[in-house]
């Protein structure tokens, strides 16, 4: 890089610091990391990123910067492995590398690392691990027959180099169960049993696989199945767990909306979260106009305030001859009423922001 | 144009506000007095973009327009009010009781409505 340029960038780097420290925002974060990401100072990036993030946590901007940050710092550990696997190889390090390929979804340079590595060291039943997880990965997020077929290849031959390697074990004996191959899997899960007695996640996931009707062993056609219908054939062991915090959160805020609706003036009142929502009061159906308004306000009111730098909306108040449309918004929950003239909207707010917090809260209390 | 950039310069003065401004539903700044770090047409084009599409959903669902919007957010606040054809926008700090602001801007948005009318 040319000097007098090299020299700009590190007074605009100067000047970002300075703004980043006088006036934090997560705009200030992001512009000092894409500078020190362009400048390949990704430690930087991260720690700025991190440092932002500690101020604004729910910032996406500054999430992205950090998963650049790191994805940046992966990149150039991945230089470093290959050299050290140029001058000397070892199990060790292929593993390593093996990971981060993962991390960073680079299938077609992990494929190629692990058949080297299989080559250089044919004992070593890591790679056809690394390999195995990487296709099991791809099997549950696509529900593909043919990357489940082949993870479990590859865990099947993990198993048999190294029959006391848990990991392998127990990604073959979950996936078996999943897609209905019970009775197989449970002979692994017996087998992660006799290598560790005293693991109760282990014993727990017995029990549950003991429940679930087995669909047979030809684990090809199984796989097909459930291509062909998008789903697997049985919940995990923490999905089939009952969850008493959603069913309470549910309770609290289908309580507290009760409460709105019966306050003086309050017409129609709403919780919506993702793509579902709960109602009160004269809404006909999902496609009450009330629902579509609240949504693309409360969006809109987001967006307004992210780009003027002034954090997140966390209360609107819509007016018109209608009245008063007041929504409430925290992360991705959101609680809505629907006021004639003349209501006290202070009071109907404080009450949407306690359903927003509980539901919150619950959501928290279940990650 | 004199009068209404003078309503929104003394309106500027009250406690909390960061800056005003009116501008047109189109998102065209007609007069703004605005604390440094805000950049009027900015503001403008985001101002358009909020009363109009809250606008159209409460119009796709056979509401009357939104006259008044407020908007508190983490760190700031913000008073939209329906002029005419335009908008006032008020932006107030993260302290600021926008309820003791309202009687300067219903002050400022008649003066605005005189001040246009005479136009």
């Amino acid at each position: 890089m040319h000097l007098i340029q090299r020299m700009k960038i590190w007074k605009e780097l100067r000047r970002l610091e300075q703004r980043a420290k006088e006036q934090p925002s997560p705009s200030t974060f992001v512009d000092l990391g894409q500078v020190y990401i362009n400048l390949d100072l990704h430690d930087k990036a991260e720690s700025m990123a991190e440092d932002g993030l500690a101020l604004f946590p729910k910032s996406i901007e500054l999430r992205q910067l950090l998963d650049c940050a790191r994805r940046g710092l992966r990149n150039r550990r991945v230089q470093d492995l290959r050299a050290r696997l140029t001058r000397s190889p070892n199990p060790k390090v292929y593993r390593e590398l093996a990971t981060i390929l993962v991390d960073l979804g680079d299938n077609g340079a992990l494929q190629a690392l692990c058949q080297e590595w299989s080559l250089r060291f044919p004992d070593d039943a890591g790679c056809w691990l690394v390999l195995g997880q990487a296709r099991l990965t791809s099997f549950y997020r696509d529900l593909a027959a043919r990357e489940g077929h082949e993870a479990v290849e590859c865990l099947r031959r993990a198993v048999t180099m190294d029959p006391a390697d848990q990991q392998a074990r127990r990604l073959l004996g979950e996936v078996l169960y999943r897609v209905g191959a019970v009775q197989e899997a449970q002979q692994h899960i017996e087998a992660l049993r006799q290598l560790d007695p005293a693991d109760q996640e282990v014993e727990a996931l017995l029990s549950h696989v003991a429940r679930l009707p087995d669909r047979g062993t030809d684990v090809d056609a199984l796989f097909d199945d459930v291509e062909t219908h998008g789903s697997l054939l049985h919940p995990s062991l923490h999905a089939a767990a009952p969850a008493p915090t959603a069913d309470r959160t549910l309770g609290s805020v289908r309580e507290g909306l009760g409460h709105v609706a019966q306050l003086d003036g309050v017409e129609k009142a709403t919780f919506i979260r993702g793509s579902k929502a709960l109602v009160k009061g004269a809404i006909r159906d999902g496609r009450d106009p009330f629902l579509r308004i609240v949504r693309v306000t409360a969006k809109a009111a987001h967006r307004f305030s992210r780009r003027l730098d002034i954090g997140s909306a966390s209360k609107t108040v819509v007016e018109g001859e209608f009245g008063r449309i007041c929504i409430c918004v925290y992360g991705e929950a959101l609680a809505a009423a629907q006021c004639r003239p003349g209501t006290d909207t202070e009071s109907v707010l404080a009450e949407l922001q306690e359903i927003v917090a509980g539901a919150l809260h619950g959501a928290e209390e279940q990650a | 144009m004199s009068k209404i950039q003078d309503a929104i310069t003394e309106l500027r003065h009250a406690p909390g506000v960061r800056g005003a401004a009116v501008v047109t539903s189109d998102g065209l700044v007609a007069a703004a007095s605005l604390s440094t770090g805000l950049d009027p047409d900015v503001i403008a084009g985001l101002a358009s973009y909020l009363m109009m599409t809250t606008n159209r959903s409460l119009s796709e669902g056979h509401y009357p327009a939104c006259t008044r919007l407020l908007l508190n957010a983490t760190h700031g606040k913000a008073v939209f009010v329906s002029l005419d054809d335009s908008y006032l926008i008020v932006l107030f700090d993260q302290f600021a009781e926008v309820a003791q602001a309202d009687r300067e801007v219903d002050e400022t948005v008649a003066r605005i409505r005189r001040a246009s009318r005479l136009a």
